[in-house]
């Protein structure tokens, strides 16, 4: 592994994926404010066919469509990360690698549903519902597979025991406290009102700052190491091989 | 690994905490061992959640009319929502199950792409096979009264993802089997290598009840629920001792794993 090993440029494509999934946020306009769960179908028809909002559901889904998976590439320089600690075995990288994929592919069933109930929102409003609400509980309550990842990143900064770990403690209780920030999320369909409803004060505002804080922080922190590591000039390999 | 060596004759402290920060700090085998316990813990977490709170196993009947299914749903509302809720939150578990069994293999005498092929397999399963039925069956609980042709829909829909993902288990298991086969490090017994073909067939058993509504093939049936998951529970169930006499066994070197002693 040398400086040109290609790690950069994967790096580099966060920031750069990152301003679209805050411009696809901001734009879809079920966010801003996030829809009600108590909304009747035939509000939630209305919604979709409102002709101010319907192009802007369409547009934002294309685009979040296009970059969620951006997520990937990102995680899987953790993997390496991992990979670099000094662990005896591989486990916690297979644990970390096996989790990555599932929460961003969560997310992009729930794109589908959007899109999916903007194709023809002259539909039944019934149908445009029950669309919508498998949208809103999968992308809000499905923290299953980042809760994980959190806390697998946590135990392995905590068993890199050498005198240069890879990632500071710090880390590890960070995540540990995303990790804890984002639970309550996961309940999500329990109620119709309240701070865990999809519109409420957990599972909408502080889950998705979590997430937010969370690829902020992390950004730092692995860029930080990247170039750590090729200022060294050689990467060292990780403890076990493959 | 001669500090390895020391650190297992440093005294075990006696008291649960204390042994418990003993295999923190001193245990050379902490990371397999955080695998293992992560492993059971979700298997106990499943049955509690799909047996006792969400009334999903055993699976009620696919041939109920809507008013029924209607009803099924109210009668399950908390459970289904809450249980759901928990599943949603650890599903990220099963991770630690799929990294220990890849780790299996790659200290098998097989190629790695038998431990890759495996944990991308397994890394996918949990959404076809468990995370849909549980997105299906929340969002109609939330809802009790949606249209009950809708409410009959998701009931469908969540049961038949659930019982009825075959392919990612058939493939996985036989992905597995065949390492165990044959590898020469001697990690699983050779019976074990046979049972996982009784899991493997279970998937092709289970594959009627994508046609019949009622019988013993059916979803709810004596044989593609009752005898699928009762192999389920004995493979799992094996699954988890053996691999933790892998973990007892494991010295950390290339060759065969020593024998149990």
């Amino acid at each position: 592994m040398k400086k040109g090993d290609g790690e950069l440029f994967l790096f580099w494509l966060l920031p750069a994926l990152g301003l679209t999934w805050i411009l696809a946020f901001l734009v879809f306009p079920g966010f801003a404010p996030p829809m009600s769960p108590t909304m009747s179908a035939e509000e939630v028809a209305a919604f979709y066919r409102d002709p101010n909002n319907l192009p802007w559901i369409r547009y934002s889904m294309i685009v979040f469509n296009w970059f969620s998976i951006g997520m990937i590439p990102f995680l899987t320089l953790i993997v390496v990360q991992i990979r670099r600690m000094a662990h005896r075995t591989p486990v916690l990288s297979y644990a970390y690698l096996g989790c990555l994929t599932g929460g961003p592919t969560l997310l992009f069933v729930a794109n589908l549903f959007w899109l999916l109930a903007a194709f023809r929102p002259e539909r039944d409003p019934a149908l445009t519902q029950l669309f919508n609400d498998i949208a809103w509980v999968t992308f809000t309550g499905q923290v299953g597979f980042l809760v994980a990842d959190c806390v697998f990143l946590a135990l392995a900064i905590y068993l890199d025991r050498q005198p240069h770990p890879v990632f500071e403690t710090w880390v590890a209780h960070f995540n540990l406290a995303i990790a804890v920030a984002l639970a309550p999320a996961a309940f999500v369909a329990v109620t119709l009102t309240g701070p865990i409803a999809w519109d409420g004060f957990l599972s909408f505002w502080v889950r998705n700052g979590a997430i937010a804080l969370w690829l902020a922080v992390m950004t730092i922190v692995l860029g930080r190491n990247l170039y750590r590591e090729r200022r060294a000039g050689a990467i060292p390999e990780a403890g076990f091989a493959g | 690994m001669s500090a390895a060596v020391a650190d297992h004759t440093r005294a075990r402290p006696s008291g649960f905490l204390g042994r418990i920060a003993w295999h923190w700090r001193h245990d050379p085998k902490i990371e397999l061992w955080i695998c293992w316990w992560v492993m059971v813990s979700f298997y106990q977490l499943f049955g509690i959640v799909f047996v006792l709170m969400t009334r999903v196993m055993p699976p009620p009947r696919p041939d109920w009319d809507q008013a029924r299914i209607v009803q099924w749903f109210s009668d399950n509302h908390t459970g289904l929502l809450v249980g759901f809720g928990i599943i949603f939150l650890v599903a990220g578990m099963t991770a630690s199950s799929n990294a220990i069994i890849g780790y299996s293999m790659r200290r098998m005498s097989v190629s790695r792409a038998f431990a890759y092929s495996y944990i991308a397999i397994y890394s996918l399963s949990a959404i076809p096979g468990m995370l849909f039925a549980g997105i299906l069956l929340s969002v109609g609980a939330m809802r009790p009264d949606r249209d009950p042709r809708l409410l009959a829909w998701l009931y469908d829909a969540g049961f038949l993802t659930f019982v009825g993902t075959m392919g990612v288990f058939l493939i996985g298991t036989l992905v597995w089997m065949i390492a165990i086969l044959i590898d020469k490090n001697r990690v699983f017994p050779r019976w074990f290598g046979y049972l996982n073909i009784c899991n493997l067939l279970t998937e092709f058993v289970v594959a009627p009840c994508w046609i019949m509504k009622t019988g013993a093939f059916a979803w709810n049936g004596s044989i593609a629920f009752w005898v699928d998951t009762g192999v389920f529970v004995v493979y799992t169930t094996a699954f988890i001792v053996l691999l933790r006499r892998m973990v007892i066994r494991e010295d950390f070197g290339d060759g065969p794993l020593p024998d149990p002693s």
